[in-house]
């Protein structure tokens, strides 16, 4: 047996735990880094370049150092260098208030020479387009795959599709922008950031900044989200960083939503021109892609392709494509919702061709059944659970404007764990405090934290005391790529386990037993199958004495693991004259190993269905096409789901305790808009090929389809 | 921000009088548009004159209609019974403002007033024919959200009242006080198409004026039906909307003095929001209406008619579609026929 395990019967795991820091989130009384005050703060400013493309020819500081209020300015770029993308930082300032600030930002007087930028991929693959750098080229040889015989799957095929399939950009628009307070003693500096990783966000001030890593604190107690985009301490970290140690006064520079939107990152588009082949019996049998994308100014945009389904033949090639646009970064599930829709709405496609329905043809062609791959046990009790025996072929014939349709999509991750530290503190007062230098970024880690050691101890989760989201407690990786839970809960629960080992050897003499006799559960420490003989969580912790117990540990093998899967149905309605969608329903079927807290780990399938419908029918990152500007940098033209655009969502988690912790943050978003488009594309018979699934498209694939299809 | 003066009057005269300064003076209302665009930097006024103290009542007038206050906030217009009972479309088209923190907050006058939301228009980087400049960024850039209609002139812009349209339907008449007295103007002349030289508002109201009211006249033997399609159901603009109001020949039910059906339309009125640089009356519409019975067949007919002279841009076809759907649903909704 291994020396860590989870309890064969929690008393806490698995159960809807609420999160410890709700009543402060909803009250108010948390303070995010927006909320971070500081004496004598002041406040910073970027300088961005609206060009998407330019040569700095000047940077004149002196009317901003003038301007009233002001107490610093600094340079980012130098005469000479090339701005990328719309909101490339060139200059700051800080001034004793943030209306001043903005004021005096506008009066540093930037010289560029513009150069023709590049707004579209298009015109990036243009063979006499336009160059998004001076120094590098447009395109670059991305991922390449090759597997069995092309040649023979397609000689195999009943049926071939022959299409091009694609997704759009699209950005965090964290609720919370990104930025930080900086403060310095001398040479320590103490940061709040809006970030997922603080410890990660350490190093990369102590090395822009060129001082010991140990000199940098970083904290954040709260994070209004980042969705991976919020690891490094960016531009605007550095800026008020050194600001606040030209002004020698803690600066605050949080960006606006503007700022947002052009230069922290963004999910990258996807496009690929796919040629699949289907055997009359409804086997996939091959599958050739050409792919490209664009992740902006120099950044890839790779995807898996074909997604999940099992090709035998199959053959990808990508390019990654530069265009004159900020950056993209991991965005929640990096590659996975692209790969999904390019794979799915081709795969109901193929199913339309052998006149199978869309349950079955995955089923028969989803790898088998193992732990990490559910697909075919979800497709069977998903399509129960949704009613999909009531799904019509292609096409609602229900008379009148509204037609409505049922698609699904299935989804996989990994979310396995790695290095994480804690330290457990048990004091002779029977105060239980948890330090773990992790982040809660509104998933619950905090939460998560608490109910391992109340788990462990055997306490209430009130009993224990979290202290995380600083760089002063253990390291702990960044939040990303749905790690956390199953990177710091066998860190807690091992750290636990041996501080509890310890008090059993204080205890162990008093109740006249050796320490692995004894058991901690329901507030008590008493001898294994003699409930009675025992004391209560404080006397037994009377025991300790004057030197706390104090415990270091990290996470261990064979507590988490890794690959998840999931499938979505959706039901949608289309208003086929005005080519509006609206979401109806959402199923999300999903597992993430052992769950921890029922309540969050559903919030996070919640979240991630949410936010792919925001994917699927609203958000846009436009641009234009003639100066290469975005048009939408807000949150009234770049448009998100309200209330009333969210449908009804039902969650069903698989608990599989056997298999340990696995991330669930990521998940949940890949499958939806899939499972949506097919769903318009059942309730029209007209397939959108492109997201967003904007009425302008719904009408066009309308007038497509009356016109007798697109083949 | 520029740093600005504010003024509080406490009457119109007051009001008009602080409007006029060496510099630029702008009316506060609700402040969402105003105070936006002064964040952004699209306006910098020198001095700003609250006119929420103006007059926010809703009374009837002597020939069977109503008078609304410039400072009536639009959830108070939403919810008035009066209102509710004469002009339906008017309610409607208050309670699909924005969203419930903008119809507390936004006023009457200041929804009519509202500048464009173009997004050229609304970003700085962007200098058009609305901030002075020389080109409209929309012809050869994003259209989508764009006219439809009226495209004739420099600017693009589609108006973005939404009780502007109902106001224009049911014949109102805008009360306008400024410098040398006051004036009424009829609401569908009001608005102004985009030319050269007035290309930087969009009605006729001087800088040193104010809207103080809205007065509609006694409906008559009328329906009503308002219709709204926009892609969100939560805070999102309209991609078109049709207000309807026709006048019946007879009573429900009665046949008319020259035999025809109760159910027969007299003639109609047919105005559409978010589809030109004005609220858009569509003769078109009004004619196919003019003389019908009033079925589905009938508001099929006006919606076709409604699209018949549209001028899409480049990247805005669909809205034609969209523009005849809104007005077909809203005579839909007038006959009290089931629409989506």
């Amino acid at each position: 047996m291994a020396k860590y395990s989870w309890p064969e019967k929690p008393t806490l795991l698995g159960t809807p735990v609420k999160r410890l820091d709700g009543p402060d989130k909803v009250t108010g009384r948390a303070r995010y880094t927006h909320d971070i005050n500081r004496p004598g703060m002041i406040y910073g400013k970027i300088v961005r370049s609206p060009y998407p493309h330019a040569k700095v020819v000047s940077i004149d500081l002196s009317a901003a150092e003038k301007a009233p209020g002001v107490k610093a300015t600094l340079a980012y770029m130098k005469p000479g260098d090339e701005v990328h993308y719309q909101g490339d930082p060139v200059a700051a300032v800080a001034a004793d208030t943030e209306e001043r600030a903005r004021d005096a930002a506008r009066l540093v007087r930037v010289r560029y020479d513009a150069l023709p930028q590049v707004s579209s991929e298009a015109q990036a693959m243009a063979a006499d387009g336009p160059k998004w750098s001076t120094t590098q080229p447009n395109t670059r040889a991305g991922q390449r795959a090759e597997t069995g015989d092309l040649e023979a799957g397609f000689r195999q095929a009943g049926h071939i599709v022959e299409q091009t399939y694609s997704t759009h950009v699209i950005t965090h628009v964290c609720l919370e922008t990104h930025g930080a307070v900086c403060e310095w003693d001398g040479d320590k500096l103490t940061a709040w950031v809006s970030t997922q990783g603080v410890h990660q966000c350490a190093q990369g001030f102590a090395q822009a900044l060129g001082i010991p890593q140990t000199n940098v604190r970083v904290i954040t107690q709260y994070m209004g989200g980042g969705f991976g985009s919020k690891f490094a301490p960016d531009s605007q970290g550095i800026i008020c960083a050194k600001l606040a140690k030209a002004a020698k006064a803690p600066v605050k520079l949080m960006l606006d939503r503007k700022e947002e939107h052009l230069d922290t990152g963004n999910r990258p588009s996807a496009f690929a021109k796919i040629r699949a082949g289907v055997s009359s019996g409804g086997k996939l049998t091959a599958f050739d892609g050409q792919s490209w994308g664009t992740g902006g100014a120099g950044a890839g945009s790779g995807f898996p392709l074909p997604y999940l389904y099992q090709f035998p033949n199959r053959r990808r090639v990508h390019t990654d494509v530069y265009i004159n646009a900020g950056q993209q970064r991991a965005m929640r599930a990096p590659g996975h919702p692209q790969g999904c829709f390019l794979t799915e709405i081709l795969m109901d496609e193929l199913a339309d061709r052998v006149k199978m329905d869309p349950v079955e043809f995955r089923i028969k062609n989803a790898p088998p059944l193992a732990p990490n791959a559910q697909w075919i046990k979800y497709f069977q009790e998903g399509a129960k659970r949704f009613g999909w025996d009531k799904r019509h072929a292609t096409g609602d014939p229900t008379p009148g404007p509204i037609k409505t349709g049922m698609g699904v999509s299935a989804h996989l991750w990994g979310g396995a764990g790695r290095g994480s530290q804690a330290h457990v503190d048990l004091m002779s007062d029977g105060s239980v405090v948890v330090k773990c230098g992790t982040q809660d970024i509104g998933t619950g880690t905090r939460t998560l934290v608490a109910i391992v050691a109340a788990e462990t101890f055997g306490l209430p989760v009130s009993a224990v005391k979290p202290e995380i989201g600083d760089t002063i407690y253990p390291f702990s990786g960044g939040s990303g790529g749905s790690t956390t839970a199953a990177s710091v809960t066998p860190a807690i629960r091992t750290t636990s386990v041996n501080a509890l080992d310890q008090l059993f050897a204080k205890v162990a003499p008093t109740l006249g037993v050796t320490p692995d006799q004894l058991a901690a559960e329901g507030g008590r420490v008493f001898v294994r199958g003699n409930n009675s003989k025992g004391l209560s969580w404080k006397d037994a912790c009377k025991l300790i004495g004057t030197e706390p117990i104090s415990v270091d540990g990290k996470w261990e093998d064979g507590l988490s693991s890794s690959g998840t899967s999931g499938v979505q149905f959706a039901e949608a309605e289309v208003d086929i004259e005005t080519g509006v969608v609206r979401v109806k329903r959402i199923l999300a079927m999903q597992d993430c190993g052992l769950i921890v807290d029922k309540l969050t780990a559903e919030s996070q399938a919640y979240g991630g269905v949410i936010a792919a419908i925001n994917f699927a029918l609203f958000e846009d990152r436009i641009l234009d096409r003639v100066t290469g500007q975005m048009v939408n940098p807000n949150m009234e033209w770049y448009l998100l789901a309200g209330m009333s655009d969210v449908p009804k969502i039902d969650i069903v988690l698989n608990n599989m305790p056997e298999r340990g912790v696995i991330g669930i943050g990521e998940p949940p978003t890949v499958s939806t808009a899939s499972a949506i488009a097919n769903a318009v594309r059942n309730a029209t018979g007209a397939t959108i090929r492109s997201l967003p699934l904007h009425p302008h498209k719904v009408l066009a694939a309308l007038e497509q389809e009356r016109a007798g299809g697109t083949n | 921000m520029k740093a600005f003066a504010y003024v509080n009057p406490a009457t119109e005269k007051e009001a008009v009088a602080a409007l006029k300064i060496d510099g630029i003076a702008m009316p506060l209302g609700g402040g969402q548009d105003l105070l936006a665009r002064m964040k952004d930097y699209i306006d910098s006024p020198d001095r700003i004159v609250n006119v929420k103290g103006l007059d926010a009542t809703v009374t009837a007038t002597p020939d069977g209609g109503l008078k609304i206050g410039s400072a009536v906030k639009i959830v108070d217009l939403a919810e008035n019974a009066q209102v509710a009972a004469l002009y339906p479309a008017v309610v409607a088209a208050a309670g699909e403002v924005g969203t419930p923190q903008i119809r507390n907050q936004g006023t009457v006058a200041g929804n009519i007033n509202q500048r464009p939301r173009c997004w050229y228009f609304r970003n700085e980087e962007f200098v058009c024919y609305k901030k002075g400049g020389s080109r409209c960024f929309a012809v050869n850039g994003e259209n989508q959200y764009h006219a439809i209609f009226g495209n004739d002139g420099p600017s693009h812009i589609v108006h973005p009242s939404s009780l502007a349209v109902p106001f224009v339907a049911y014949g109102a008449r805008f009360r306008v006080v400024g410098p040398n007295g006051e004036r009424e103007v009829p609401a569908a002349e009001y608005f102004t198409m985009p030319t050269l030289q007035n290309v930087l508002k969009e009605n006729v109201l001087d800088d040193e004026e104010l809207l103080t009211h809205v007065i509609l006249p006694a409906p008559g033997n009328v329906k009503h039906g308002h219709y709204e399609v926009r892609y969100k159901q939560s805070h999102d603009w309209p991609l078109a909307f049709a207000t309807v109001v026709l006048m019946m020949s007879a009573a429900n039910g009665t046949t008319g003095a020259n035999g025809t059906s109760g159910n027969t339309i007299r003639s109609a009125r047919v105005v559409l929001g978010a589809v030109a640089p004005v609220p858009w009356r569509s003769r078109p519409a009004e004619e196919a209406l003019a003389g019908k019975p009033l079925s589905e067949a009938t508001a099929a007919l006006a919606g076709e008619a409604a699209v018949s002279e549209a001028k899409p841009m480049s990247g805005n076809v669909y809205k034609v579609q969209i523009a005849k759907t809104a007005v077909k649903r809203a005579v839909m909704r007038a006959a009290g026929i089931k629409t989506v």
